[in-house]
């Protein structure tokens, strides 16, 4: 890891170049996500081809830019397109943006993503503010001779996701009629959906959502301080005795029906941070 | 047969070999009986042994040189409570990038200077909820969950003459040996099973639920890649895993490193003391 704070500083400088202000919060915005970016007042929007050390987004409906700007009068970074460990990246280089994002100054990491849902109470299309997780990635965005400039060797992850915000989004939800829970989130490697026994074992060790992102940036997050609050959103639901074959056309769909609804809580939750954080 | 049996990625091979003449050239006619990776709470054992040669992993070919603040790795041979022994100070963690031939170089060289035990030690988050901080507890079985290749698998070559298959388990006589003999020394040594994750974060809330919902009763980050070479060796283990923070699923608890190394050192007073009088009453030299 001895080489990622050089690579941190060279991606901000560039990023400085166009958009020389200090973000509140870095926002990633996951699969059939990305309308939230129409609510952002854009002031500048780098394609990841020419911020140093970017990886290419590859993923189905990931479009690749770096958008800063506004949201909700709030200066904000958002990543419209995420890296997945199954495109055969490394976690240390998914979870790059994620320090920049805080050695560009924010404070908090929002994350989003698309989830198969396991909890028989949940719906399509309902959202869960993510209470903790489970890594079964079968690796770790922080292998490696740690950088103590960027975080401590063994972190604490007693408390991942920040309590106050998932109380805050959960309020935005109810106020708007938006249907949303709270629960655990696991995360596998992908790229196959998993198999209906795969399915009853995530349930069995106490997952409510299976996904295939969002834990390495948020074990980088909590590595480099930044507080983290996360949202998932069901695009289908994983009922291992009635099983139906995965839509990747119908689960963009239902994202994207999602996304207005992810954009109000999301919204709600950054005013309140703002409000009780600065 | 060699005593270190026979590899067939002929580098690690050539390695060891290299390793290993290396050191019975620096110490001719010792034989160690008892290999100790000085882990957590067994530390302070390394000033407790009559050295016949305390050597720098970065002399010692191809060993791994540690690359992190702290002491640098050392191998060190000598006797202690009456038995030859030799141990290592300095551990390959797979948190910190090491993996394959060069993580398991050190214990194959202890083990193909033909110790006849194995012991190691390490600190763990408590998951059964009957154990406390402080407290010692015997590996009887593990769940390996890192998610690598194994330091004894094919990616290295087989390490034994045996192929295939091999018994993983905890030796039964030396769990009940060192119980009696905690016993003897006024505390009690329960048994659990060790649950090895990479690391280097400790783990959140929804994974200590897991884990115990799958039968684990500590969680560590080390162990369980060491303790397979020995078993595809045949070789004894016998491993004691300190408790420094039980976890409670239910209430957020932070753990803190310097909280772990703090209730390591406490626990020294009975480990230290256990693992001498173990050796001086089984393996003690007719010498």
């Amino acid at each position: 890891m001895l080489d990622l704070y050089d690579k941190i500083q060279e991606a901000c400088a560039t990023i400085r170049k166009s958009w020389d202000r200090k973000p509140h919060a870095g926002i990633i915005l996951g699969t059939g996500l990305g309308p939230l970016v129409e609510k952002i007042n854009v002031q500048a929007a780098i394609d990841y081809s020419e911020i140093p050390h970017f990886l290419k987004s590859t993923a189905t409906s990931h479009r690749g830019r770096l958008v800063c700007g506004e949201l909700s009068g709030v200066p904000v970074i958002a990543m419209e397109g995420r890296f997945h460990m199954y495109e055969g990246y490394s976690l240390q280089q998914i979870t790059l943006p994620v320090r920049i994002m805080r050695a560009m100054g924010a404070s908090l990491l929002m994350v989003s993503n698309a989830c198969g849902g396991m909890n028989p109470n949940h719906r399509a299309g309902d959202i869960m503010m993510i209470e903790d997780h489970i890594n079964l990635m079968g690796d770790n965005p922080l292998i490696g001779i740690n950088d103590d400039r960027l975080g401590p060797r063994f972190p604490d992850m007693s408390e991942p996701y920040d309590h106050f915000l998932i109380e805050e989004g959960l309020r935005v939800a109810r106020k708007h009629d938006i249907r949303a829970h709270q629960g655990v989130f696991v995360a596998v490697a992908g790229p196959n959906l998993e198999t209906r026994a795969e399915y009853r074992f995530l349930r069995l060790i106490g997952a409510d959502v299976v996904g295939m992102s969002t834990v390495p940036e948020v074990i980088v997050a909590t590595h480099c301080g930044l507080r983290t609050v996360g949202f998932s959103v069901i695009t289908d639901m994983c009922l291992p005795d009635a099983l139906e074959a995965a839509d990747v056309q119908r689960i963009i769909a239902i994202a994207n029906d999602a996304a207005p609804r992810l954009s109000t809580m999301v919204t709600g939750v950054l005013e309140a941070d703002v409000a009780r954080n600065g | 047969m060699e005593p270190f049996g026979k590899f067939e990625d002929s580098r690690a091979n050539d390695e060891l070999r290299e390793a290993i003449g290396f050191l019975r050239s620096r110490c001719p006619g010792f034989q160690p009986k008892v290999g100790i990776i000085l882990g957590s709470g067994l530390g302070d054992l390394a000033e407790s042994i009559q050295s016949v040669a305390s050597i720098s992993y970065s002399e010692i070919p191809g060993f791994p040189v540690a690359h992190v603040s702290g002491h640098a790795g050392r191998l060190i041979m000598g006797r202690l409570a009456g038995t030859e022994v030799v141990a290592l100070q300095g551990r390959c963690h797979f948190y910190e990038g090491w993996q394959g031939a060069q993580a398991a170089l050190p214990v194959r060289t202890l083990l193909g200077l033909g110790i006849e035990l194995l012991i190691l030690s390490n600190a763990s988050g408590g998951v059964n909820p009957r154990f406390h901080s402080g407290q010692i507890v015997l590996i009887d079985s593990h769940i390996d969950g890192m998610f690598r290749p194994g330091l004894s698998s094919r990616t290295i070559g087989s390490a034994t003459n045996v192929v295939g298959r091999h018994r993983i388990s905890y030796d039964r006589q030396w769990i009940q040996r060192a119980q009696s003999t905690a016993l003897k020394l006024g505390f009690s040594l329960p048994t659990g099973t060790y649950w090895a994750t990479l690391g280097p974060n400790y783990e959140t809330r929804a994974e200590y639920r897991m884990f115990r919902n799958l039968g684990a009763d500590m969680v560590g980050m080390s162990t369980v890649p060491e303790a397979n070479i020995a078993f595809a060796h045949q070789v004894d283990v016998l491993a004691f895993s300190i408790v420094t923070n039980v976890a409670n699923s239910d209430i957020a608890s932070v753990t803190d490193h310097a909280d772990v190394l703090n209730w390591s050192a406490r626990a020294k007073s009975q480990l230290l003391p256990l693992v001498q009088e173990l050796l001086s009453e089984y393996l003690q030299s007719d010498l």
